[in-house]
């Protein structure tokens, strides 16, 4: 009797100690949620003295206006334009005047670049304005370069062209 | 007596039977001739699992290729007619309703889109119709499958990202996932198809 009753007592015991280790585990499972699989990452290309095209979204007197802002520019589920310092582009003002200091920008180096993102912001209703003149990079925050074509067809654009050659 | 009912019942099945057996093949034939559709699954790309198989089987994001097929939809709601590129390798092949645009397949402008007509589903394709861009994944650092040319948005202002439940495309998702789409809902984009998992 003594001994079924061991028994007994050992299955609960084991039962509970198999069940407490896997609520623990569980506990410690990393949360999946949504998440997507992400590639590689775009290089954070700011062509450093090129002369490029800027399609601006707005200027803005903060950068948390200029990123409450652009927080409202949907552009589906695709990167819209991004927030940097107007200073970051020599000529920029010259061609905004002087209405901030933060721009909602995307930068390109060629004309259909620049032409394609102002038509796909335009059909999400974000329209922007394509500066007539290029301006010269400085460096600074990443804004969206190498999100364009290279003219040959191959992939994306990752290096500069003739024309944005100062 | 009897044979006379018989007689009568028979003549009552011919009445009935007869018209359905004419005019049901007429009804069906209109209905396929006036759509001048068929499912062709013809020439489809088997679908890449994650970054380096897209790149294999579909070439580099921004390509050529990539944005070589053009092809019309106009949403429900509003009226709104979109046009949008996509990948050579899932359309643009000529058939009975798709002029030849030298495309590999029939894949997304004959398949897709027409099985969505024909199942009178096309009343749940609304507002905001989008394929290739050359962009990065919003708020991301990485090609968004759209620079690829292997993904479609579809009723993009009601169905938008972060919402992780269906009220529109959910009535045609089977369609896309049947012609070998990915159903973004599984990662809260209940807009995006792609042709592609894992990424």
């Amino acid at each position: 009797m003594k001994r079924r009753q061991a028994i007994v007592a050992g299955l609960v015991v084991g039962v509970l100690a198999s069940a407490g280790v896997m609520a623990a585990a569980a506990g410690k499972a990393p949360v999946r949620g949504h998440a997507r699989p992400v590639g590689p990452a775009l290089a954070p290309d700011t062509g450093t003295g090129e002369l490029l095209i800027a399609v601006v979204g707005g200027v803005f007197a903060s950068r948390e206006e200029a990123e409450a802002a652009n927080e409202t520019l949907v552009f589906g589920d695709l990167q819209g334009y991004y927030v940097v310092p107007v200073a970051q582009f020599q000529g920029f003002r010259q061609q905004v005047g002087e209405p901030g200091d933060f721009a909602l920008v995307s930068a390109f180096r060629t004309e259909e670049g620049a032409r394609e993102f102002a038509d796909l912001a335009a059909s999400f209703g974000n329209a922007g304005a394509i500066l007539p003149e290029r301006v010269r990079s400085l460096g600074g925050l990443y804004a969206g370069l190498g999100q364009e074509a290279d003219p040959d067809g191959t992939g994306p654009l990752l290096g500069p062209v003739a024309e944005s050659l100062p | 007596m009897r044979n006379g009912s018989r007689g009568r019942r028979g003549l009552r099945f011919l009445s009935i039977a007869v018209p359905i057996a004419v005019v049901l093949p007429l009804l069906v034939g209109f209905h396929w001739a006036r759509l001048g559709w068929r499912d062709e699954h013809v020439n489809y790309p088997s679908r890449p699992s994650g970054y380096t198989q897209i790149v294999n089987r579909f070439g580099q994001p921004c390509s050529a290729e990539a944005n070589a097929i053009s092809m019309k939809w106009q949403a429900a709601d509003n009226g709104t007619t979109y046009s949008f590129r996509f990948h050579r390798k899932l359309g643009g092949r000529p058939t009975a309703m798709v002029s030849n645009k030298g495309g590999k397949s029939t894949n997304l402008d004959n398949d897709v889109y027409g099985h969505i007509q024909n199942a009178h589903l096309q009343p749940y394709v609304e507002h905001g119709i989008y394929g290739y861009a050359c962009r990065a994944k919003r708020n991301g650092n990485e090609w968004s499958t759209h620079a690829f040319g292997i993904a479609i948005d579809v009723s993009s202002a009601n169905e938008y990202m972060g919402k992780c439940t269906s009220s529109v495309n959910k009535n045609h998702a089977s369609i896309w996932q049947k012609h070998g789409w990915y159903w973004g809902l599984a990662f809260c984009d209940p807009m995006h198809f792609q042709f592609a998992t894992d990424y």
